[in-house]
């Protein structure tokens, strides 16, 4: 079959323990946040906030976009990953760094445990960058979606490169500057580099195949591409060299009119799209890029000083990296996974069955009230956390990061379903 | 040899075994889809199906194309089917039946 590339389709055994470890991460990070929901009333360089967010950052939203990857990479690239047994190696690499990194910051013993498992996760890292570098590298199709993986997963390496030298830093301060500055820059690197262009290249191809939209104007994604990879890397080096210059506000501009293009791409899609009614997975699919439009107006707003006061620019520098990770990303995790996970396991489950007998379809796989509730609970989820962020309200917190444990057990409810099926007789 | 009326007759058939071809994700058949450019029945035992998807980059590609084949071989068995895979002209929505553009609530 000239052209089909999914015989290229990684063994479900490197993509499916990715969304074990995701799900699992997902849980724990908002029973952490129900025990300390306070932490987000105070700064945000505390170690139970530090733990919560990469708990985030790297359990739940890395690792369930490894595994995506792997699943999606053919599909993109038409070529398979370089190889799957470095995937499959990868994967306990990153499990075992991750879980005991997330327990150094929330224990924050610094002086054996956190250096080791940042090494742990950093050689992850670079396993990942590589097999997918080499992968890109040897592709047939270069479209821009490759270009956008390859070169997050680089940023991706470099933001593991700075975190492990911060860790580092602790025990033998070889740093010139405090903690928070490199750690600016840190987040930047992994908010900008690798969540911001991952999504970006993967969305654009994603997002227009589930509407159903076509004829898109490709430019405004090489447009999107060139402005945050510039203004990043204007961004960190300025950071890094000057402590921050007077240019700030603009290299922010930069990155922000990169996301502003992809956006207006995406709007394009969802103009001209077939499909006029959403799914699930595509409500919190808009939901995501609407959200991704808050932390462009907290991020200026930070970098302009503005308001001048210092305890609000502390809420303001919180809720920005709050609205990006629960908001922008969490959202599209929250609505993908249903675009993605049923797929993966109803082929698995019933390639033996396509054609010769009645199957289910997909969507049957979850319980579509269960999701809807999920979608319910995580809407005002968001909205209190980040209320009660900006006036530094504990009580608020508290319930918003119940209404967002509500979330979460849902999703875990319907993941679960889908991993626990057994193939149904419909004769 | 048959007629060319059996042979539409036939073709027509054909056409309706597609119809139980779902694209697991839009859940609409392939044949409302318009994924569906040309049946060409020889009157003997041979049958040319040329198909499409809606994206290359179909992730379902394989499970469609497999639907297709197993409920063909199922439904006449006294046929042989040549299914072919076809990017040209690639799919639009155009291609889609009254019916098809109902479903997506177009």
């Amino acid at each position: 079959m000239d052209g089909l590339k999914t015989d290229l389709a990684p063994s479900q055994n490197v993509v499916i323990p990715h969304f074990i470890y995701s799900t699992v991460s997902f849980l724990v990070l908002a029973i952490m946040l129900v025990i300390s929901s306070d932490s987000l009333a105070g700064h945000y360089f505390q170690p139970s906030l530090l733990a919560i967010t990469h708990v985030a950052v790297l359990g739940w939203a890395t690792m369930i976009i490894f595994g995506a990857l792997y699943q999606l990479i053919p599909v993109i690239m038409e070529a398979a990953l370089f190889s799957e047994t470095l995937a499959r190696i990868n994967f306990w690499i990153l499990a075992i760094g991750i879980t005991f990194f997330a327990i150094s910051l929330w224990l924050f013993s610094y002086e054996l445990l956190m250096p080791i498992a940042s090494i742990i996760v950093l050689l992850g890292f670079m396993l990942f960058s590589l097999n997918i570098t080499i992968t890109s590298i040897k592709a047939d199709k270069k479209e821009i979606q490759t270009w956008f993986i390859g070169t997050a997963s680089i940023w991706l390496f470099l933001t593991g490169l700075l975190g492990t030298l911060i860790v580092f830093n602790y025990r033998f301060n070889f740093f010139d500057q405090i903690h928070l500055h490199y750690l600016k820059i840190h987040a930047h690197l992994g908010m900008a580099g690798w969540f911001i262009l991952l999504i970006m290249g993967v969305g654009s191809l994603l997002l227009p195949m589930f509407f159903i939209s076509h004829k898109l104007n490709k430019k405004k994604m090489i447009l999107a591409y060139f402005l945050v990879n510039i203004g990043l890397l204007a961004l960190s080096l300025d950071w890094w060299f000057t402590g921050g210059s007077k240019l700030i506000p603009l290299y922010g501009l930069i990155i922000s009119g990169g996301i502003l293009s992809f956006i207006s791409f995406v709007y394009d899609s969802y103009k001209k799209r077939m499909r006029k009614k959403l799914d699930i997975g595509m409500k919190f699919s808009v939901l995501s890029i609407l959200l991704f439009l808050a932390p462009i107006v907290l991020g200026l707003m930070a970098a302009l000083r503005f308001p001048n006061s210092m305890q609000l620019l502390n809420r303001i520098s919180l809720l920005y990296g709050f609205v990006f990770i629960m908001g922008f990303i969490g959202s599209m995790i929250l609505g993908q996974i249903y675009k993605t996970l049923p797929f993966i396991i109803w082929l698995d489950k019933y390639k033996d069955r396509i054609g010769k007998e009645k199957t289910i379809m997909p969507r049957e796989l979850y319980s579509e009230k269960m999701a809807s509730f999920q979608f319910w609970t995580y809407v005002p989820a968001i909205v209190l956390l980040s209320a009660g962020i900006l006036i530094s309200n504990k009580l608020i917190l508290l319930i918003g990061s119940i209404f967002l444990l509500l979330c979460t057990l849902s999703y875990v409810w319907n993941v679960s379903m889908m991993f626990l099926h057994k193939p149904k007789d419909l004769k | 040899m048959k007629s060319s009326e059996e042979i539409l007759k036939i073709e027509g058939e054909i056409r309706q075994h597609l119809k139980t071809v779902m694209d697991p994700e839009v859940e609409v058949n392939i044949v409302d889809l318009g994924l569906i450019y040309r049946i060409e029945y020889d009157g003997e035992s041979s049958v040319d199906v040329d198909m499409t998807l809606s994206t290359p980059a179909c992730p379902l590609g394989d499970a469609i194309i497999l639907n297709v084949n197993e409920v063909l071989k199922a439904n006449m068995q006294d046929l042989k089917f040549n299914v072919q895979l076809v990017w040209d002209p690639p799919w639009s929505p155009e291609q889609m039946t009254e019916e098809g553009r109902e479903i997506l609530g177009m």
